[in-house]
Parts: structure tokens; sequence; C-alpha cells
């Protein structure tokens, strides 16, 4: 027998390694094009896809190993007033996890994720927190979790001026459960450069949004988020 | 890069089906998989350094699974547990002409090379291309072509003589 053609072979058409990568984020704007359309089109890849999605599933639902039950004491405070069934992990909030300086994570809620997909040009990227785009890009945000939450996104641009990207209303708005929902608004930034921070949030509750932002204006970047909110929090350069 | 207990909960909750899907299929075992998922998260929590120089997470999850599924493939085979390897139920190719397949091959990996058994499992059992293992073994494609046409040689010979 060809070591090709045993009961363990794999008999998609793209790799397991380039499906993973693809699901996972990892490829470049074109090759995830590229791959999508053609799970899109391909019964076998979209079944490997399938079963990989569904062994994600599977292990979401897994008690954690008890060597990361534990956490660190910075966190804790955060982790108790999560919104009601909020107790998944998605792929978008790895990387924030990985890639963000300490500054920019904190007080993130299992399961929830925020990602930042930027036009520069002709260009759209996904970026990653303390990433630097320019002046004049568009961006648009998705945010991930694991049950429906009222979700708002707030920024404070380098000249300390905080406001509201989404929802365009006085309260957080509903968002439904998934992975990397895009939020219907985007924004095109402006000519102030140097480092803009985010503050995600993902309440149980339509939370007013006005004295958060007032809150984020004074300076109080670390202030106490309301009691049924959690929040992402981390940054990038305009340059 | 922030990879502490809990960054690298995030990964188990994001990224462990990569471990514990491939894990299920080189080993055969349901409860074997599970243990490779939790042993793999439990080694990085004590060395995180390991996977935050990685330009990949995936890339780097598939060479720690299978480095670690290979070792317990050896292990299960000196043990003397490779028999009930290969029975333990649960899995779907436990039983049957394909099961002894899959034990066969599973058997085989367990005596080749370390980077022989890689590259099978990188282009047979995760259909990788010679690109994309040579990516994972470190080494160039045409050493990628030499190692599966070892294990292919290794394969007939080893069925030759059952």
């Amino acid at each position: 027998m060809n070591l090709a053609a045993t009961p363990l072979s794999w008999n998609a058409c793209l790799s397991a390694l380039r499906l993973d990568r693809w699901m996972m984020g990892e490829l470049d704007a074109t090759d995830a094009e590229t791959v999508g359309s053609h799970v899109a089109s391909c019964a076998t890849c979209s079944t490997a896809v399938a079963g990989m999605r569904g062994v994600r599933e599977e292990v979401r639902a897994l008690p954690l190993p008890l060597a990361l039950v534990r956490r660190p004491e910075s966190r804790r405070r955060f982790a108790t007033g999560a919104v009601a069934g909020l107790g998944l992990a998605l792929a978008a909030s790895l990387v924030l996890v990985l890639r963000a300086p300490p500054a920019t994570e904190r007080a993130k809620g299992p399961g929830l994720g925020l990602a930042m997909y930027v036009q520069h040009g002709a260009e759209v990227r996904r970026a990653g927190p303390g990433e630097t785009v320019s002046p004049g890009d568009a961006v648009r945000f998705a945010v991930s979790t694991p049950a429906p939450a009222y979700v708002a996104v707030l920024s404070v641009d380098p000249a300390g001026r905080a406001s509201v990207y989404f929802p365009q209303a006085d309260r957080a708005a509903q968002v439904p459960a998934g992975s990397e929902v895009p939020l219907p608004l985007g924004t095109r930034l402006d000519a102030t450069t140097g480092e803009e921070r985010l503050l995600a949030l993902f309440c149980a509750s339509p939370v007013e949004l006005e004295p958060i932002r007032r809150a984020l204006e004074r300076g109080h970047d670390g202030a106490p988020l309301p009691a049924d909110c959690q929040g992402l929090r981390w940054s990038f350069v305009k340059r | 890069m922030i990879l502490d207990a809990a960054a690298i909960a995030t990964l188990y909750r994001s990224h462990g089906h990569v471990v514990l899907r491939r894990a299920r299929t080189v080993l055969g075992s349901e409860a074997d998989a599970r243990e490779a998922l939790q042993d793999i998260f439990t080694a990085l929590v004590r060395n995180p350094d390991s996977v935050r120089s990685a330009g990949s997470i995936v890339g780097w999850l598939y060479q720690a699974t299978t480095h670690h599924c290979l070792n317990q493939l050896r292990k299960a085979r000196t043990g003397a547990r490779v028999l009930e390897l290969h029975v333990r139920p649960g899995m779907a190719e436990s039983g049957g002409p394909r099961g002894e397949a899959a034990a066969e091959v599973r058997r085989l990996l367990a005596l080749l090379p370390e980077d022989v058994a890689a590259a099978v499992v990188y282009h047979h059992l995760d259909g990788m291309t010679h690109a994309e293992v040579a990516e994972l073994l470190g080494c160039s494609r045409r050493q990628v072509g030499y190692l599966l046409e070892r294990a292919q040689g290794l394969w007939d010979r080893a069925e030759q003589t059952a």
C-alpha cells in the first residue's frame, strides 16, 4: 500500500496546515481569500473545515488544564462580573493576547475578542494591537463573543479626546454571538498622529456610554468598568 | 508579547483543537489525544519562550503535537502497550481492515527515525506540500522528498515481511 492511501491519509485538496492557518487568521489577505473561495466551492475541503470547527467547539467545552486555571492577581478582579454565558474563547482574542503590550490587554473576559480591519489604499489587512496605521486609513471593527452582548468601542486619540466609534448611540448596542462579527459602522482615521487607545466593552445590559467616554477623556484609562461589563483594551499607532 | 497562564488559557481555547484533532489521528486513542492536549499546553506554561519566538502559532502547535505524539508512539511500542493502543475503543478506525491498516501506519511511525516519521505525518496525514513540510522541519524540499522516499521504502519492506 502507498503511504498516500492509508486510512489516516489526508484527503482534502488543501493541507490541514493551510486550512488551520486560514481558520486562525494567519494567512495574508490574498491567500486567505484564495483559500476561502476554494473552501466555499469544494465539498471535500468544506467538509474538512467543518470537522475542524467541530473539534474546536469540543475543545472549548473541555475544562482547562489545571496549570492554566490560576490567573494573575491583576486580572482576577475583572474576571468575576462576567456577561452571563460568556465562557468560550475565540481565535480573534488570541491575536490580541499574544501581540499586545502589557498596558493594552486588561479586563478581557474569556472568549471575547476585538479585531480591526484596516484599508490602506487598495489593501485591506487585519491589524493587531500596537500596529502602525496611517491617517486617512479606513478601519472597521469586528467582535467575538460567545453569547449575545451589548457592545461598544470607544477610543482616546493621541490628543486625549475620547469618542465612541460604535455604536452611534448613547448606549451599547446588542451584538449576536459569533466569531468576528463585523460591527456595522466603519470609520476613517483623522490626521492626528500618535498612539490611539481603544476600549471595547462587552456588557450584559445597554450601558450608557457618555460617563465612560468622559472618564476616558479625563485620563481614567484604568477606571473600573460598569459592573456588568468586561473590557478589552488595546492601542494602535497612527503615523 | 504577553504569554502568561491567562494568555495560554486563551490559546488553549482558540487553538487547542489543532492539537486534539491531530493527536487523535496520530495516536488513534481519544484518551491519549486528550492527554497530549493537556501536556502540550501545560508544558507551554513552564516554557512560554518556545512559542513566543515562533513565526506561526499554528505551525508551532503542529511541531509540538507531532513531536509529542511520535514520542508517545515510541513509548507505547517500547512499553509493549502498542496492541492496547490499537484496539482502544472510541475511535472510528479502531476495528476492521481500516483499523488494522491505521494501526500498521502507527507501528511504522513508532519505528521510523523522528525526522522521517514527522515528514510522513506532515505529508500524508496532514496533506502538506513538500514546501510546507520543509518549512516545519526546517530543511529543503529536496530533503523532504528523500525522507518520504525512505519512509515509503521502509513501509514496502515491512509489508513484504509481514
